[in-house]
């Protein structure tokens, strides 16, 4: 029989990028902070280890979920912060940067993973979130399922997206996060302290970021292991760019790698013999046409990576 | 006492000593990292000098392991001119692990459809020739993007190393797997790379990994496009401005840099892998952009620095089984040495660095050199 003709394929399918998209989102909107104040962050995938990393532990110690939360935040915001020093402060190269990011958080997440737990290889599962379906709504066929059935986090990524689209558009500080990253010298005239606002928007990335990470721990996989981010920072920061910027247009665009995503894993199971190996590469490949059918129209915010020096005019 | 960071001139003015700054930096950033890195391993309960200890002797044991740590410098070497290549000229080529492991696909590819049928020697010559050759178009689609459509690049280097990734574990649980276990057969003894030094497994790849870091320095820094490639990296609109073709530029310079770290995966497949299975070169390319950053982008810097990366990796293992601290605490070192040598060398770069330097100098200065006027 053929699995895509059947109700039950699509409606797994959909609810399954609904699962997928959250922690892109998040990651994607906590970026979204950081390149609208001017920084560029190659470095999304290592805050989302670390976050990945503190929600766990914090987690497993606490056997609370929300402290699980509450440290991948936390964990994402201190990692974050020493990106912010050397970029903000010293004015060091933000890619480079980034990149350091990148090979410092997975290292010290294992090097801290196994000062707790020690050798052994036995997984130690954490607590999970709970569903939390909507009274009413998740009964409904279909939409139900896919939309109403969910953890309480994938609920409050979506609900972000109108918040930061308001923040950024209606809301002075967000114009001033925005002015900073088109233009930090006629924002430092209007009195806007720039060095703040790139630190605050370091701060609300790292707490995106962290959270996406630990969603990934606290809400779908339940442990740490090694790698647990595989690529997903990376495919976040090219669905900001997907995404023109824009809040709601990255919420397009991660839906669009959440999809391939959730995509690759169903053909998996639907195709047993296919090679699993060639999937995998579905959202990659996705990404680059994806780059390439936009080329040209993406235009970020102009001072993205450039050190700012309050004294050059 | 002459002050060793600026030296004076006739006039009386104090120049500063910008080549001992500059190699001061990558200096003063190891030591500072490892000192970090000894305040993580205190808090764990352990004796940094002993984990140290172990990190550092253990690859020195023995000729054996003496050895490992020349073989684990070779392709270290090559990822880290990709990058120090493509840098130089503005591009930051990030894909180097997928260009690595394009390299090698290519290379065994063909090794084992053809063993048997040409001489050993002329299909490892083919063979390493197809891995450049590899690497440099999977270097210059990221290019190409990035010229003509002005496509981050950095984003589609990443997404092409799991790209190729994915590829190479799909040969090799697949259409090239051995028998039971996901790995390629080995390649035939006749087409290997020569071994070097008897007793270890060095092999001829250390020597053509330096000579092509020499041609590189040589190319960069005593040729004319040498130089033009450079200014295109350090002022792109200077060099619009004298009509150098940038975009011809980044299309080359990515196929070069992606062909040095296809030679890369080529060179590991023939001299020490044989067979490729999952993990193969993992983290090269990584560490390749590490070391050139390290290095301050110097070609023959680099040969040292992926050296002192070598002996970490190697002796890494021997330090986690003497004292339990996991491996990572190399990396975490080697991630704290990025962000300071970046640091440092912004700093040094600062327009009111210079200035501040020769005014301490001048204050630093014997009192009696002062009073006489003359440059102490």
């Amino acid at each position: 029989m053929n699995p895509f003709a059947t109700l039950s394929f699509w409606e797994q399918l959909f609810a399954s990028t609904i699962r997928m998209t959250p922690p892109l989102l998040l990651a994607a909107l906590g970026a979204l902070f950081s390149e609208r104040a001017g920084m560029s962050m190659l470095g999304l995938e290592g805050i989302m280890t670390m976050g990945a990393l503190s929600g766990y532990l914090a987690t497993y110690f606490t056997g609370s979920v929300f402290w699980g939360l509450v440290f991948g935040a936390v964990g994402g915001i201190l990692l974050n912060l020493i990106f912010s020093f050397f970029t903000v402060t010293v004015k060091a190269n933000h890619i480079i940067n980034g990149m350091a990011l990148n090979i410092l958080a997975p290292a010290l997440a294992t090097f801290l993973f196994r000062a707790t737990f020690g050798e052994s290889t036995t997984v130690v599962v954490g607590n999970v979130m709970q569903d939390m379906p909507i009274p009413v709504l998740s009964k409904l066929p279909f939409v139900g399922t896919v939309l109403f059935s969910h953890k309480p986090l994938v609920y409050v990524a979506f609900l972000l997206v109108p918040l930061t689209a308001f923040f950024f558009n209606r809301f002075k500080p967000g114009l001033n996060f925005r002015a900073v990253g088109e233009y930090p010298q006629a924002a430092e005239s209007l009195g806007i302290n720039v060095i703040r606002v790139k630190y605050l928007a370091g701060v609300m990335c790292g707490l995106f970021a962290g959270l996406a990470g630990a969603y990934l721990t606290v809400c779908s996989l339940g442990t740490y292991v090694d790698g647990i981010v595989s690529g997903r920072g990376y495919v976040a920061l090219s669905a900001l760019i997907f995404g023109r910027w824009n809040p709601v247009s990255i919420l397009w665009a991660t839906l669009f790698f959440g999809m391939a995503d959730a995509f690759q894993l169903r053909l998996q199971l639907a195709l047993p013999g296919f090679p699993y190996q060639l999937l995998a590469m579905l959202p990659y490949v996705a990404l680059v046409v994806a780059l390439v059918a936009i080329r040209g129209k993406s235009v970020g915010p102009k001072a993205v990576g450039q050190p700012y020096f309050r004294e050059h005019r | 006492m002459p002050n060793p960071w600026v030296s004076p001139t006739p006039g009386g003015y104090f120049v500063v000593n910008e080549r001992l700054v500059k190699f001061l930096v990558p200096v003063l950033s190891l030591l500072l990292a490892f000192g970090i890195g000894g305040i993580l391993i205190v808090s764990v309960g352990k004796n940094p000098l002993e984990v140290y200890g172990y990190l550092f002797s253990g690859p020195f044991s023995n000729l054996n392991s003496f050895g490992e740590t020349l073989v684990k410098a070779t392709p270290l070497i090559f990822t880290a001119l990709a990058t120090i290549f493509a840098y130089r000229s503005g591009v930051f080529n990030i894909g180097g692990e997928g260009q690595v492991v394009m390299g090698a696909v290519a290379s065994i590819a063909f090794t084992l459809r053809f063993t048997g049928t040409l001489p050993g020697p002329v299909i490892l010559i083919i063979s390493l020739l197809l891995g450049i050759l590899a690497g440099g178009v999977w270097g210059l689609i990221p290019g190409v993007l990035k010229a003509l459509l002005n496509i981050n690049e950095v984003i589609v280097c990443i997404a092409f190393n799991y790209i190729a990734i994915l590829f190479m574990n799909y040969l090799c649980s697949g259409p090239m797997k051995e028998k039971v276990n996901p790995q390629t057969p080995q390649i035939a003894e006749s087409v290997r790379l020569p071994r070097i030094l008897p007793g270890t497994r060095v092999h001829l790849g250390i020597v053509i990994a330096v000579v092509t870091a020499v041609a590189f320095y040589y190319f960069l820094f005593h040729t004319a496009h040498g130089f033009k490639l450079r200014v295109v990296g350090l002022n792109p609109q200077a060099a619009f401005a004298s009509g150098y073709k940038i975009r011809t530029y980044t299309i080359l310079t990515m196929f070069v840099s992606g062909a040095v770290a296809g030679l890369a995966g080529s060179v590991e497949l023939h001299g020490v892998g044989y067979r490729l299975m999952a993990g193969f070169c993992a983290d090269y390319g990584y560490n390749g952009i590490s070391i050139a950053l390290i290095s301050q982008l110097n070609p023959l810097g680099s040969i040292l620095v992926a050296y002192i990366f070598s002996v970490l990796r190697a002796g890494s293992s021997t330090m986690q089984i003497a004292t339990g601290i996991p491996t990572s605490i190399v990396e975490i070192i080697q991630a704290l040495v990025i962000f300071f040598v970046i640091a440092g060398t912004t700093i040094i770069n600062y327009d009111n660095f210079k200035p501040a330097l020769e005014r301490f100098a001048q204050k630093w200065r014997p009192r009696k050199a002062r009073k006489e006027g003359g440059a102490g």
